[in-house]
C-alpha cells in the first residue's frame, strides 16, 4: 500500500540517490519513492525542478498549505494515463444539462446518504439527533429528486449542511467545544477550524487519485467548471467527507485528544497548531488504511482504495458501461 | 508483503546497496531496512541489487513476512531509524 508523506519539518526537500530525501534542522532523513503516493508538504520547503522531474517521472503529486493551513496548490505532474475518449466524455456529460444535473444529484444524494449515515450512528449511542436527522432525510428524499437545476441542488445541500453542522453540539456533548454555524474564511472556532482542514485533505487525497485515473479533475459537474482549479475532486469529496473528515473529527474531539492547546487564535481566525494537524494527519491515515470487506468485490479494501473505486464508477458511468450509485456507507 | 533486508557486502559497495535500498524500504538502522513491498516493487529491488553486488564476496538476507501483523519488534536502547510518514 502507497503512503502519503506529510512534512511539517522545514528545510529542503530533494531528489538524493533517486529517492527522496528531506533535509531539516532535526536531520537528514529519507523516505522510499517505490512507496510512496504523494507528499502533502506543511512546512517551509525548498525545492527545484529537478525534484519536480524526478516526482513526474515517479507519479507522485505534491499538494502544499500554506502557513495558516490554507490549501496552496498542487503539482499535479504530467497526466500519465491519457484518454481523449474520457474527457470527450465527462465534457459531454458537463455540456448537457440533463446529464450534468443527473451526476451532481448523485454527487448530493451520496453526500446525504453519508451524512445521515454518520447521525444514525451516533442516535444508535443515545444522542438525541432526531430533530436533525428527519430535515435532512426529508431534504435528501423528495426534495432532491425533484430539483431540476444545480443552483437548487447546491441551495439543498446547503440546508441540509446547515442542520448538520448544528447537529455537531449534540454529538460533542461535554466537549469544550461549540459551533455556531458554519464559518470559513476564516474559520471562526475550533471545530470549523477542525473541519476546513479535513476538508481540504481530503480535496487533495481524492485529486490524488483523480491523477491515477483518466478523469480530468478540471471538469466537475456539482462545482461549475471555471478557468482556475480542478473541480472534480471536489465533487467527488462530497460523498467521503461525512464518512472521513467529519468522523476523525468526532474521534479527536470527542475522545478529548485535541484540546484547546491544539488551536490558536489569528485576528478573527481560530486556527490549528502543528500539534493539532499532525494528531489529525495521523488519524486520518489510521482512518483511511483500514480496510474493510466490499460486497461487491469480495475482497477486503482500505478506505483509500475506495477512492479509486468511486472515480472508476464514475468513468464507467461517463463511457456508458453503468449507471453511477455513490457509495453510501452501510455502517 | 512486508521485507527486511539485511546487508554485509564488501566495503567498496556498502553505500551502493545502501542507496539502491533506500529507494524501497526504510533505513532502521546500519545495514538493516525494511517496508511494505508489493510483489512487484520487490522484484524491481532484486534486479536492482543483482546488478551491483558480487556474489562471491557479497551477502544480501531478505526477510519476507506476508503481513506486519503476525512479527512483533522489540526495540532496545536508542531507536535509530524506522519507518516515519509524517515528519
Amino acid at each position: 500500500m502507497q503512503k502519503t508523506l506529510y512534512l511539517f519539518a522545514s528545510g529542503r526537500l530533494r531528489r538524493k540517490d533517486n529517492t527522496i530525501c528531506v533535509e531539516s534542522e532535526e536531520g537528514t532523513k529519507y523516505f522510499p519513492v517505490t512507496s510512496l503516493r504523494d507528499i502533502v508538504v506543511f512546512g517551509e520547503v525548498d525545492l527545484n525542478k529537478k525534484l519536480l522531474e524526478f516526482m513526474q517521472e515517479n507519479e507522485v503529486v505534491l499538494h502544499f498549505f500554506g502557513h495558516y493551513g490554507n490549501y496552496v496548490g498542487s503539482f499535479y505532474p504530467r497526466e500519465h494515463y491519457n484518454s481523449g475518449y474520457v474527457i470527450l466524455r465527462q465534457a459531454e456529460h458537463y455540456l448537457d444539462p440533463g446529464r450534468r444535473l443527473n451526476l451532481a444529484r448523485k454527487f448530493v444524494e451520496g453526500a446525504l446518504a453519508n451524512i445521515l449515515q454518520v447521525l444514525r450512528y451516533y442516535q444508535n449511542r443515545g444522542k438525541d439527533l432526531a430533530p436533525y436527522i428527519e430535515p435532512i432525510a426529508c431534504l435528501a428524499g423528495d426534495r432532491l429528486s425533484l430539483c431540476g437545476n444545480i443552483e437548487e441542488l447546491m441551495a439543498i445541500e446547503g440546508n441540509a449542511r446547515a442542520y448538520y453542522y448544528d447537529s455537531f453540539n449534540i454529538i460533542l456533548e461535554g466537549a469544550p467545544f461549540v459551533i455556531k454555524g458554519r464559518s470559513k474564511r476564516p474559520p471562526a472556532d475550533p471545530l470549523n477550524a477542525l473541519i476546513s482542514f479535513g476538508n481540504s485533505l481530503i480535496y487533495t487525497k481524492v485529486l490524488t487519485e483523480i491523477y491515477k485515473t483518466h478523469l480530468d479533475p478540471r471538469i466537475g459537474y456539482l462545482h461549475a467548471t471555471n478557468f482556475r482549479r480542478f473541480t472534480l475532486n471536489l465533487d467527488v469529496a462530497e460523498i467521503f467527507k461525512p464518512i472521513f473528515a467529519d468522523r476523525v473529527l468526532f474521534t479527536l474531539v470527542g475522545k478529548k485528544m485535541i484540546g484547546s492547546g491544539d488551536f490558536k487564535r489569528h485576528g478573527a481566525a481560530v486556527l490549528l497548531k502543528e500539534s493539532g494537524r499532525r494528531l489529525y494527519v495521523k488519524e486520518l491515515e489510521d482512518k483511511l488504511q483500514t480496510t474493510f470487506y466490499h460486497r461487491r468485490l469480495k475482497r477486503n479494501v482500505s478506505y483509500q482504495t475506495l477512492i479509486r473505486l468511486e472515480l472508476y464508477k464514475l468513468e464507467k458511468h461517463l463511457i456508458g458501461e453503468e449507471t453511477y450509485e455513490p457509495f453510501v456507507s452501510r455502517w | 508483503m512486508y521485507v527486511i533486508l539485511v546487508y554485509d557486502v564488501n566495503v567498496a559497495r556498502v553505500g551502493k546497496v545502501l542507496k539502491i535500498a533506500r529507494k524501497y524500504l526504510n533505513w532502521v538502522q546500519n545495514s538493516v531496512l525494511e517496508g511494505e513491498l508489493t510483489e512487484a516493487t520487490f522484484r524491481a529491488l532484486k534486479a536492482d541489487m543483482e546488478r551491483i553486488i558480487d556474489p562471491e564476496e557479497d551477502s544480501l538476507l531478505f526477510y519476507v513476512l506476508g503481513n506486519q501483523k503476525y512479527a512483533k519488534r522489540e526495540l532496545m536502547g536508542i531507536k535509530k531509524g524506522g519507518e516515519e510518514w509524517i515528519f
